[in-house]
């Protein structure tokens, strides 16, 4: 169902145990899917037939409606609107039936329902580099939708799964539908042990990466985003968790997911095999970028503040890779000063002082600018960076505290 | 620090059901304790206050807390709570965490700012009280405990979509973070917790009991 549930699914497992572990399959080896086989299986306005689906249907369609009201959504017309479109260009048949919500959530995730609404959480647009990664991950979404996932995953599990777990299960999701938590990407991931409803097979998540490439190789999107996406998350997760002195949990019994390793081998193969050489693939950063730039500080600060230094720095830095500027430089400023370990004064002040440099530079780089100049015994300078502060953010907040700073 | 990471606070009122309250006097077992309409101690006992009603104090066994902070409510902890930190001093964090946690509240370090310390308390509420948005509505300078002191008032969605209000009156004094913090429902909690806060903040003394 999401981007991500072998990372969710072994949280949960670790949380809640008990009816996720009846959804687990064990590490099967796999063999590749290839995009060329990967046939939609449903088309435009499909509706359920059948008593199970149509009653899986019901319940979710209480789901999305909290989903719709929930205030944790991103109301920012631009965007939302960019997301639509997205959906309806990568969506293969179902392209015009589907819906999408943005939630504010700081986290590496996109999740399809049953009924084809998708949510995005904010997180996923700080790291993707551009329109084909975004891209990318929305066509493996709707790929679950057009393989019909999760209708065979909620069947395999019934058939395998006693009627008390699923009587449960189904508690759970109204219970989620209450929107209570969230917030919590995990609650909102699991929305009541939903993740363990729709536990997809290795081989089911090799079919939405395969139909994935598929369909934005077809709507002139470079395939290998795909696989330069797993890379990014794997590269921010190792960096996170070695920063903190932990080992990740690699390819484990537990995995439902093709092993990192494979899926991205898989998705590099795939990318190879539909490439069509001559033709002319464009990722589209340029409009990303414009599109998201008006959110994109709120994305840095959401994920900066959250003082997880690894990932920070790993994100910034894969960001930088199109270039620095005023913006990144100041957070990663912010990323130091938040670890604040001896010497990251020093490094967030050096940042600081680079980010101003940029004509693009925040109003709050000048502030800490400014800060970092003052306890470096150089008030004349401070004074300069907080009276630049002022006039850039007149209403700041803390404008009487700055004001008294700078005498 | 229990007030803010609520959810939490929950979770661990649910799996202790045995240690309600028995007979609802002063004996037996309660998770919470009467905080008396007089001059008290608190936290590490180096500051003390008075409230002008009772207040509800967590016991502190029941929570990952530092000794240095204690928490009370009014109505309950996902309703209203005001926090106090005494005598923190630099290399220490508002709560307890492990070296490996993944999300860290930055520690505490006695030559910070107030935007510093403003930064310190956004990001408790956002990795520890799970709070998706977090504004800052100002902060000022503010005379505490005698010292040069600040004054932030934010606001906070959290994960159960509600959204709530903020107050921290604090100061460093001979390099120890002294602060008293508000955080209550923005409907209704806020205004009727606020006269309270103020005249808890404006009998704070410095002194051991």
């Amino acid at each position: 169902m999401c981007w991500r549930c072998a990372q969710l699914s072994r949280r949960s497992l670790l949380v809640g145990g008990g009816a996720a572990a009846a959804a687990l399959h064990t590490g099967v080896a796999h063999a590749r899917v290839r995009p060329e086989d990967m046939v939609p299986l449903v088309g435009p306005g499909y509706r359920p037939t059948e008593r199970d689906e149509l009653g899986l249907w019901k319940e979710m369609d209480r789901v999305e409606e909290e989903i719709a009201g929930s205030n944790l959504l991103i109301d920012d017309p631009k965007v939302t609107g960019y997301l639509r479109d997205l959906i309806g260009t990568v969506g293969g048949p179902a392209a015009k039936d589907f819906r999408i919500y943005l939630a504010r959530i700081p986290e590496f995730n996109a999740m399809m329902f049953p009924t084809g609404f998708a949510v995005v959480f904010s997180g996923l647009l700080l790291r993707m580099r551009n329109e084909a990664q975004l891209a990318g991950v929305i066509a493996h979404e709707s790929g679950h939708f057009l393989r019909r996932h999760m209708i065979r995953s909620w069947r395999d599990q019934k058939r395998k799964s006693d009627i008390f777990a699923i009587g449960a299960m189904l508690a759970g999701v109204g219970g989620a539908g209450a929107g209570v938590y969230l917030g919590d990407y995990v609650q909102l991931a699991q929305l009541g042990t939903i993740l363990s409803l729709f536990q997809y097979s290795r081989a089911m998540e090799a079919e939405a990466d395969a139909m994935g490439a598929k369909l934005i190789a077809e709507t002139g999107y470079p395939p290998m985003e795909m696989a330069n996406i797993w890379e990014q998350l794997i590269g921010e997760e190792n960096a996170s968790a070695r920063y903190r002195g932990k080992h990740r949990r690699k390819g484990s019994m537990f995995d439902t997911h093709p092993s990192e390793g494979s899926r991205l081998a898989d998705l590099k193969v795939d990318a190879s095999e539909i490439t069509i050489p001559g033709k002319v693939y464009d990722n589209h950063r340029a409009r990303y970028l414009a599109t998201i730039g008006s959110i994109r500080p709120m994305l840095l600060d959401d994920q900066v503040k959250l003082n997880d230094p690894g990932a920070s720095q790993y994100l910034i830095e894969t960001l930088a890779q199109d270039g620095w500027n005023g913006l990144l430089r100041f957070y990663e400023g912010e990323v130091w000063r938040l670890r604040n370990r001896d010497g990251d004064d020093v490094r967030a002040s050096q940042s600081y002082a680079a980010a101003v440099a940029y004509p693009d530079a925040p109003a709050d780089a000048w502030r800490w600018h400014g800060i970092a100049l003052m306890k470096q015994g150089r008030p004349a300078e401070a004074k300069a960076a907080f009276a630049r502060y002022l006039t850039m953010k007149p209403d700041a907040p803390d404008a009487a505290w700055v004001r008294q700073m700078a005498g | 620090m229990k007030n803010i990471v609520k959810i939490a606070a929950v979770g661990a009122a649910l799996a202790l059901p045995a240690c309600s309250s028995v007979g609802g006097d002063d004996f037996g077992y309660s998770d919470y304790s009467l905080v008396r309409v007089h001059r008290i101690y608190v936290g590490d006992r180096s500051l003390s206050v008075s409230a002008p009603r009772p207040w509800n104090r967590h016991r502190p066994i029941m929570f990952e807390d530092v000794r240095d902070v204690e928490d009370w409510t009014l109505n309950g902890p996902m309703l209203d709570g005001m926090s106090f930190v005494t005598g923190l001093q630099s290399g220490k964090s508002l709560i307890r965490q492990r070296r490996t946690t993944t999300q860290q509240v930055p520690k505490f370090r006695s030559d910070m700012t107030p935007p510093e310390i403003a930064a310190m308390i956004e990001s408790l509420y956002r990795v520890r009280g799970g709070a998706v948005d977090f504004r800052t509505l100002s902060l000022k300078p503010r005379p505490f405990l005698g010292a040069n002191g600040f004054q932030l008032d934010y606001e906070h969605l959290d994960e159960d979509e509600l959204w709530r209000r903020g107050r921290v009156v604090g100061a460093v004094v001979n390099g120890e973070l002294y602060m008293v913090l508000l955080d209550a429902a923005k409907l209704h909690y806020w205004d009727a917790t606020l006269p309270d806060f103020e005249a808890v903040v404006n009998s704070a003394r410095l002194g051991r009991g």
